[in-house]
């Protein structure tokens, strides 16, 4: 027995030391590094993030956002802290992204280093007709998002109760379907939805006057509404549990491809308003701990296995392969930044809690 | 000294070794069983202490389900939601205020009590709500829609009498004073009209932290809680980061720290079950470094606590963790003790094997010190006798081979003396033979040489022995030689030598025969001995003898020489005639007649 053991043990040994000396000499110690991705439901799957952890030998820390505005905040709050604290990548809106780069608070992308940016399809490459991605600075032209994955937020109506798809925004505030729809909660959003439904040109810009009906638009939306939603798989769950009419589709088809996959028979439909649109980009806060490792993350959202579990499994589009089309494109709002995004939210904040007009308005 | 680490200390050796690892083997199998068998029993009591907490969370929901039950049966509720008497409705208001107001200040578990009605969007009608250490009326415009809520929705869906849990969510409702931000419940029932047209609800929030602290109050310091969502979302967690992770956009499972609850997970709602699980406290504790050393395990009672009787929304998942060392705390003072035990009964072993050892080798010892002395000088020493066992036979057949061996030598030493003596003395007259008196007369010779003295030798032949022997038979002959041989013995010194050389002949000789008298004495005396008859058969045998001497260094100095001069003077004795003694020395003179 004691003469069996030594061999094993000096196996075991060896192994050991082989794999610390393997772990020790990895990229620039980077072993011990934590990448921190703030990003929405679905993009950050766990077979993404582990393959990326097991490729540069890093820990990945996914922060999931469902909002703009919550994505602000959590960003805002990192610029404020120490800067280990600090996200090193995060994925945006290219109307959103504008509202980063006015504030300083994205650094410029060395697209060099994202080689896989040359699979991506022509018009995502041409970054500069894409507005918000690139400014010309000092330093000459700086790209600050990568875009990612795009979708229209259109509607979702269950076949059996709608016969017809509904053809307008406002099927949301039809009264037989009241305590049949579901609505997303996020202000930004909602106040454009608002704009769109009462025929407003610019859903991105309330003029001051126009305020008043816009949250009582709301409010009327909110009335008619049974459930609201801020991620994917929880307006899922709500369209099952109410069994509701209408819902408006925030991550556009990704929901669709959730509701199909857990068994509804439902329709998607881009009104004739149009539809709210938006295209994600993947941007490096200014102060990102570990830019280097963010670059090589939007590299590896940009390869195929990341970018076919978004198609597959999200029912998203990714920006390498021209996508099912779900909407003809003069029909597609893309999102640009709104007027004011904290006011828009605060005034929903109230809505969704139940103020009537009177507190919603108040100062 | 060899001997020491003999057979005896090598079983000494091995009985103490057998008795040390049978301690030591006793001692380490009792206290691993006994540590299972503790660990066992603290794992059962924490998982009774997770169930006992699971039922008081029962027990306090369904109080609150009591509370809102009774105030939603009450006629005075309805009457509020039909009633078109507007002074009425705002007298029964205030007195529902009032009963919410009290309710509040009893139960510091609950945030907010409200009477929410069907219509209206599910306006609030009457809302108190706790709000810095005290409690508020919230009235006119700041009531709110809250028909938007799961709380209203599904509640309004309810039968008469069920009651809605909802969710355990973080309360981000504008206006709710104490309760916003905190992780809250809401526990509601419907109110039905007459026509079982539902009407409205009463809903009371729960502080969640609240009520667990209530619950928790008596659970000893080492233990921590746990509460998490049906899909395993940590609601209560010693580290707060870890605690509603979902509602800040992150992940915090019970089943990702403590693996054995996904199979709590996946069973079907609405049934209690159960799972004790181990943990490394790291793996709970990951966003804290440096709060749990690397080795501290957690052992973890969860139960999945089904709402009996109460619409939940979901399921609460309770569990308790205690640090694995206060597990085994006292398992660890039954090892010290289990030690103690096992070094005093080794150490008992090693005393018995010595006192064993010494028994058996001391026995031992004296059975080859025995054999050892008998095997010098044939002595007989002591042998361990009076044992009775095979120590005892072993000394006893050695006791009798000694003896019979002593026996045998004895017989045989007597033997050689016999062998000896046949071999040097003559077998009829006992007197030294030919052969012992040449070796004598060697050694005389030689003395005489060394130390220059003298000797003499008497040659004598019967005379009238052919004779007697002829006439009167051998025996005759024999008993004369006996009676002669007998006669010269007797008249020589102890020093001198009579010897019967064959037949008739007989020799003499005379160590330190410098005195010519004495000579002359003893040779008379001689010639007179032979004068005398033998007495046989009463007869009267006379036989006579002639008588030659030599002298050393007068006639001879050699041996054959000396002995040759004395036989030649007996010769010339007998020839001169008989009976008379002749020198070899032709000085001497006749010194018979």
């Amino acid at each position: 027995m004691f003469k069996l053991l030594p061999k094993r043990i000096w196996a075991t040994l060896a192994w050991c030391c082989g794999v610390w000396l393997a772990q020790a000499s990895d990229v620039h110690g980077a072993s011990d590094a934590t990448l921190r991705v703030l990003a929405w439901p679905g993009y950050a799957e766990p077979e993404v993030v582990r393959a990326f952890a097991a490729r540069m030998g890093v820990r990945v820390d996914v922060t999931v956002v469902d909002t703009d505005e919550a994505l602000w905040r959590r960003l805002h709050a990192a610029a404020n802290a120490r800067s280990q604290e600090g996200f090193d990548v995060f994925a945006v809106n290219t109307a959103e992204l504008q509202r980063y780069v006015a504030s300083n608070m994205v650094q410029g992308i060395d697209v060099r280093r994202i080689p896989n940016t040359r699979q991506q399809l022509p018009r995502f490459r041409d970054r500069a007709a894409i507005p918000g991605l690139v400014r010309q600075s000092t330093q000459g032209e700086q790209v600050y998002g990568i875009p990612f994955t795009y979708s229209a937020m259109g509607l979702i109506y269950d076949k059996h109760q709608l016969h017809e798809p509904p053809s307008s925004i406002t099927a949301l505030w039809d009264p037989t379907l009241q305590g049949k729809v579901i609505v997303y909660n996020g202000g930004t959003h909602n106040f454009s939805l608002a704009a769109m439904a009462m025929g407003w040109t610019s859903p991105f810009r309330y003029a001051a006057a126009q305020w008043p009906a816009g949250a009582e638009k709301l409010i009327a939306l909110r009335r008619n509404a049974v459930a609201a939603y801020t991620q994917p798989a929880e307006s899922v769950r709500l369209f099952m549990r109410h069994r509701a009419a209408l819902m408006f589709a925030n991550y556009g088809m990704q929901q669709f491809h959730l509701l199909k996959a857990a068994g509804a028979d439902v329709g998607y439909v881009i009104p004739e308003e149009g539809a709210l649109a938006w295209l994600d980009c993947w941007a490096i806060p200014r102060n990102a701990p570990h830019p280097q490792l963010a670059h090589a993350w939007i590299d590896h959202l940009l390869g195929r296995d990341a970018g076919t579990l978004l198609v597959q499994r999200q029912g998203l589009s990714n920006t390498v392969s021209e996508a099912r089309t779900d909407a003809p494109p003069q029909r597609l709002l893309w999102l640009a930044p709104v007027e004011d995004a904290s006011r828009r939210e605060m005034l929903w904040g109230r809505i969704r809690s139940g103020d009537r007009i009177g507190k919603v308005m108040a100062p | 000294m060899k001997r020491r680490f003999g057979i005896a200390w090598r079983m000494g050796l091995s009985l103490a070794l057998i008795g040390v690892l049978a301690a030591g083997l006793t001692g380490y199998w009792g206290y691993g069983e006994s540590r299972k068998l503790l660990r066992s029993a603290a794992e059962e009591r924490l998982l009774t202490a997770t169930r006992v907490l699971g039922r008081q969370l029962t027990v306090g929901l369904g109080s609150a389900a009591q509370d809102v039950r009774l105030i939603a049966a009450h006629p005075g509720t309805r009457h509020l939601l039909v009633s078109r008497d507007t002074a009425a409705v705002a007298r029964g208001n205030e007195t529902l205020a009032l009963l919410f107001d009290s309710m509040l200040r009893t139960h510091p578990e609950y945030y907010q009590m409200r009477l929410i009605s069907a219509r209206q969007h599910g306006l609030e009608l009457v809302r108190v709500d706790r709000s810095n250490g005290g409690v508020l009326r919230v009235l006119g415009d700041d009531l709110q829609e809250k028909g938007l809520y799961a709380y209203v929705v599904d509640t309004l869906r309810l039968p008469p009498g069920a009651v809605y849990v909802s969710r355990a969510e973080i309360n981000h409702e504008v206006g709710a004073h104490a309760g916003l931000g905190k992780p809250s419940l809401q526990v509601a029932t419907p109110i039905h009209g007459d026509d079982a047209e539902v009407l409205g609800v009463i809903v009371v929030n729960i502080d969640l932290n609240g009520l667990f602290a209530q619950l928790a109050a008596d659970l000893p310091a080492d233990l921590s809680l746990f509460l998490s969502n049906g899909e395993g979302d940590f609601l209560i967690h010693p580290d707060p980061r870890q605690a509603f992770a979902f509602d800040r956009g992150q992940h915090s499972r019970v089943q990702d720290s403590f693996a054995g609850v996904s199979e709590l997970l996946s069973q079907a709602r609405e049934r209690q079950a159960q799972v004790v699980t181990t943990t490394t406290a790291t793996s709970v504790h990951a966003a804290g470094p440096g709060r749990a050393s690397e080795e501290d395990q957690l052992v973890a009672a969860f139960v999945r606590q089904p709402l009996a009787g109460l619409h939940s929304e979901d399921d609460f998942i309770i569990g308790l963790a205690q640090p694995l060392s206060a597990v085994l705390a006292d398992s660890a003072r039954l090892g010290r003790t289990n030690l103690r035990i096992v070094l005093a009964f080794s150490a008992l072993a090693v005393l018995v094997a010595v006192v064993l050892a010494r028994a058996l080798s001391r026995p031992l010892e004296q059975i080859v010190d025995a054999i050892r002395h008998f095997g010098r000088d044939q002595a007989v020493a002591r042998l361990p006798l009076h044992r009775r066992d095979e120590i005892g036979v072993l000394a006893h057949s050695i006791d009798e081979m000694q003896h019979q061996i002593r026996g045998q030598f004895a017989k045989l030493a007597q033997k050689q003396d016999e062998l000896d003596r046949l071999a040097s003395h003559d077998t009829l007259t006992g007197l030294p033979n030919r052969r012992l008196f040449f070796d004598r007369l060697h050694l005389a010779l030689a003395r005489a040489k060394r130390h220059q003295t003298h000797l003499a030798l008497l040659y004598i032949d019967l005379d009238n022995f052919k004779d007697i022997n002829d006439t009167l038979g051998h025996a005759a002959g024999d008993a004369v030689l006996c009676a002669v041989g007998q006669r010269l013995s007797q008249l020589v010194r102890e020093a001198d030598t009579v010897a019967r050389l064959g037949g008739d002949e007989f020799i003499v000789l005379l160590d330190g025969a410098e005195d010519e008298h004495a000579i002359a004495q003893v040779t008379q005396r001689v010639r007179e001995a032979l004068a005398k008859p033998v007495l046989y058969q009463r007869t009267e045998l006379q036989c006579d003898g002639s008588v030659g001497m030599s002298r050393y260094p007068d006639d001879a100095t050699e041996v054959g020489d000396l002995i040759a001069a004395a036989d030649h003077a007996m010769y010339a004795a007998k020839a001169a005639g008989r009976q008379r003694i002749r020198i070899a020395s032709p000085t001497s003179a006749d010194a018979a007649g």
